[in-house]
């Protein structure tokens, strides 16, 4: 049949094209002389999610990350050395980023990996620590934070736990009645909705909250009305929420249906711009962890961001991969500044970081050799007329006990 | 049988041979030695493909010893594995030795295979493939909320396997053990389906009341096969977990066993070799598209992200197309070219 001919031929075609791929791609070296300055470029590899399950945040996030390295070239790159940054798409998929990885470190040579997703970062970790590749990620799992169990792992934000903490400290503060504040917990059954529940309820009784219930709501739900109704039970003053935008906006609706009276409050992945798109009326109100500005927030890095994009309004992950890539190479010029550009020296250098203001677009940030918790900081937006409006910057004390967790 | 030309046999077991032929001894004995001298050939990144691979085929070659050989169809494969990661993962951690480990977690693995395998005898078809579905989120669930056994959400971190001292920790040392692993699995399938159990998951997946009848005790072939399914299932498993370092409840989801469903499909259902084929197609298929985005990217700048969305897209599209035109899958394929070349050039 004429067309098994041709799965044949495409099949040949495929295995010719990899035993090409095999044979080609010699690496050039640079022609960098011993007295010469180096001018070549600083390779730093990309796996975002583009095309899976997150590519509505991976999208902007990556987006985020391509303008900085832009803005970073254009103002003379690191030490005279332009930044080349091969952004490829993982998908979500843990096989595709592993395999991807491979080829970014062992063949094109990254010092640095721009990552996002926790399955792929978190299927990383082992082989970071081994190549020597700082990978900073946009998966903010308490558990990166601490250097003994992931050693190569870096990001910008306050981890998930953190988050949570700060949001409680800020409600709880802020708490006139003489009663015990109620609080229930919504987050879907996923590793990304469960990893904060344990240390922030531990947190929220030692503030003094009681927790009044737990509820699942699956990140793809379409409606929770089950789910909640026996919260409206419990009457908590305060809900978390940890999902995504999504389930986010099916929670409030649902909410709003049952006639629910609570103040509601997500993590970093549980509110975007498109909350209101999404929930319309029924999001007002709702409070937001937010780990950078949001665009045209009064911020001196703002006025770049808005250049950059020609006053085209980007999304908060936006936001957050552009900060990403300014850490990064901060880092860079400090491990530049002391001798060859490596992975390891990126490490040290990052761990050597102390107060380092992104020009105002995340909380100031540091690094130490054990602990690679950024900040405890968190900027707390609420909901209001349908955009996300700055209500405070809550920062906790740095404590050793609740590293990783 | 069908033979090759000049190839007489004088006893049924000359006729059992996986090679009957000299000529197919040298082929396997050249390509086993061209696998051997790979690493020293190929770049880190494509002996990690091939690490892959060689998961992948035990994996594939499990799921078609049940699904294409017994015609038991499962759709929690993926958690099978998913237990033997954990399995091998946690035997590691407190210091049993690998190939122990690896053992261990195989026949872990092939009790809850066992175990989901019960309802087999009673349920046939897509009521089997739900049952098995509600193994795959049972099992899901089991490792999320799984406390030290599983590490929960945190996952667990894995060393590098260690024998005797000897650490695999090289893309190029994992090669060889993945290899051997994956050749072991190879030939203990081959060599089930030459045994009295593999003619009878082959009558069960035929028609099971001839089976019954000329009799086959269904319950226990049924439960058999499951067994030794899971067995290979669990081993792929454990050598997933200590080759990536870390395994975590998100990676052994729904997605991996439509993934070793389509394995078997694209490769042909039924056959060791197209357990191979199926797992080499499916590792390699997000390569090469991702090498064909990259390669237009650099032309059309702007069109590399919609291309890059694409391929979830072409993914099923592969998927649908050989299920039309190849429903036997590459195996089939492969049998014709050799048909072709052994025919040519007088093909009529």
């Amino acid at each position: 049949m004429r067309v098994g001919k041709i799965i044949t031929a495409v099949c040949t075609v495929i295995l010719a094209g990899m035993v090409l791929m095999g044979c080609g791609g010699e690496e050039k070296k640079p022609a960098a002389t011993e007295n010469a300055k180096d001018t070549s470029p600083i390779k730093v590899g990309g796996l975002t999610d583009l095309s899976g399950p997150t590519s509505s945040v991976g999208v902007p996030y990556s987006a985020g990350l391509k303008d900085a390295v832009k803005y970073i070239n254009e103002n003379g790159g690191i030490d005279g050395r332009m930044i080349e940054f091969d952004l490829q798409d993982t998908a979500y998929n843990v096989q595709q980023g592993l395999s991807l990885y491979k080829k970014m470190v062992n063949t094109d040579k990254v010092v640095c990996i721009q990552g996002y997703g926790s399955a792929v970062t978190e299927a990383l970790i082992r082989n970071l620590s081994k190549d020597k590749v700082p990978n900073f990620s946009a998966s903010y799992s308490a558990h990166l934070t601490d250097p003994k169990k992931a050693p190569y792992n870096f990001f910008i934000a306050a981890d998930y736990t953190t988050q949570l903490r700060a949001a409680l400290k800020y409600f709880r503060d802020n708490w006139k009645e003489a009663r015990a504040p109620k609080l229930a917990f919504i987050y879907p059954d996923h590793p990304y909705g469960i990893g904060p529940i344990k240390g922030g309820k531990a947190y929220a009784e030692e503030l003094g909250y009681e927790i009044v219930g737990d509820a699942n709501v699956s990140l793809k739900a379409i409606d929770a009305t089950t789910e909640l109704l026996p919260l409206k039970e419990a009457a908590p003053d305060f809900c978390w929420i940890g999902g995504t935008t999504p389930s986010t906006s099916v929670i409030l609706k649902s909410a709003k249906n049952i006639g629910m009276d609570t103040v509601f409050f997500t993590n970093i992945w549980g509110s975007d711009e498109n909350l209101f798109k999404l929930a319309g009326d029924d999001a007002n109100g709702a409070y937001s962890n937010q780990a950078a500005a949001v665009y045209g927030q009064n911020v001196p890095g703002m006025k770049v961001i808005e250049k950059l994009t020609n006053g085209e309004h980007q999304m908060t992950h936006y936001v957050r991969g552009f900060v990403s890539v300014l850490v990064m190479a901060e880092g860079m010029k400090r491990a530049a500044a002391n001798g060859p550009m490596t992975g390891e020296a990126i490490k040290n250098s990052l761990e050597t970081m102390r107060d380092f203001d992104p020009m105002g677009l995340a909380p100031l940030i540091s690094y130490f050799p054990d602990d690679h918790r950024p900040n405890m900081a968190v900027f707390i937006y609420t909901v209001k007329n349908g955009e996300l409006t700055f209500v405070k910057e809550e920062i906790l004390e740095r404590r050793a006990d609740w590293l990783g967790h | 049988m069908q033979g090759k030309c000049g190839l007489f046999f004088t006893s049924y077991r000359g006729e059992a041979q996986i090679f009957q032929s000299g000529f197919q001894k040298l082929m396997v004995g050249l390509f086993i030695l061209v696998l051997l001298a790979a690493p020293a050939v190929l770049n880190v990144h494509l002996t990690s493909i091939m690490n892959l691979i060689f998961i992948a085929v035990i994996g594939a070659v499990s799921l078609n010893l049940l699904t294409g050989v017994c015609g038991q169809i499962s759709l929690g494969h993926g958690a099978f594995i998913g237990v033997g990661a954990y399995a091998a993962g946690q035997c590691t951690l407190h210091g049993v030795p690998f190939p122990l480990a690896i053992l261990v977690a195989g026949l872990i693995t092939a009790m809850v295979g066992m175990v989901f395998g019960v309802p087999s005898l009673r349920l046939k078809g897509i009521y089997l493939a739900i049952a098995t579905l509600a193994a795959q989120l049972v099992l899901e669930y089991v490792f999320l909320h799984g406390g030290v056994l599983t590490g929960g959400s945190n996952g667990l971190l894995l060393d590098p396997p260690t024998i005797l001292g000897f650490s695999f920790d090289t893309d190029a040392r994992m090669y060889y053990l993945l290899f051997f692993f994956a050749a072991a699995s190879l030939l203990m399938v081959s060599n089930i389906m030459r045994t009295k159990y593999g003619r009878a998951f082959v009558s069960i997946r035929d028609f099971y009341l001839s089976a019954e009848i000329v009799g086959v005790n269904l319950f226990r072939y049924k439960l058999a096969a499951f067994g030794l399914s899971s067995f290979l299932a669990g081993v792929a498993g454990g050598l997933w977990g200590h080759y990536t370092g870390y395994i975590s409840a998100e990676q052994f989801n729904i997605g991996l066993s439509i993934s070793y469903l389509a394995m078997i499909i694209i490769g042909g259902l039924g056959t060791v070799l197209g357990s191979v084929f199926g797992a080499v197609f499916i590792v390699l298929l997000p390569e090469v598209l991702n090498v064909l985005a990259n390669s237009v990217g650099g032309y059309f700048p702007d069109i590399a992200q919609s291309i890059v969305a694409l391929r979830e897209g072409v993914f099923g599209l592969v998927l649908i197309l050989f299920l039309i035109f190849e429903p036997e899958g590459l195996a089939h394929r492969w049998r014709l070219i050799k048909a072709y070349w052994k025919l040519y050039p007088f093909a009529h």
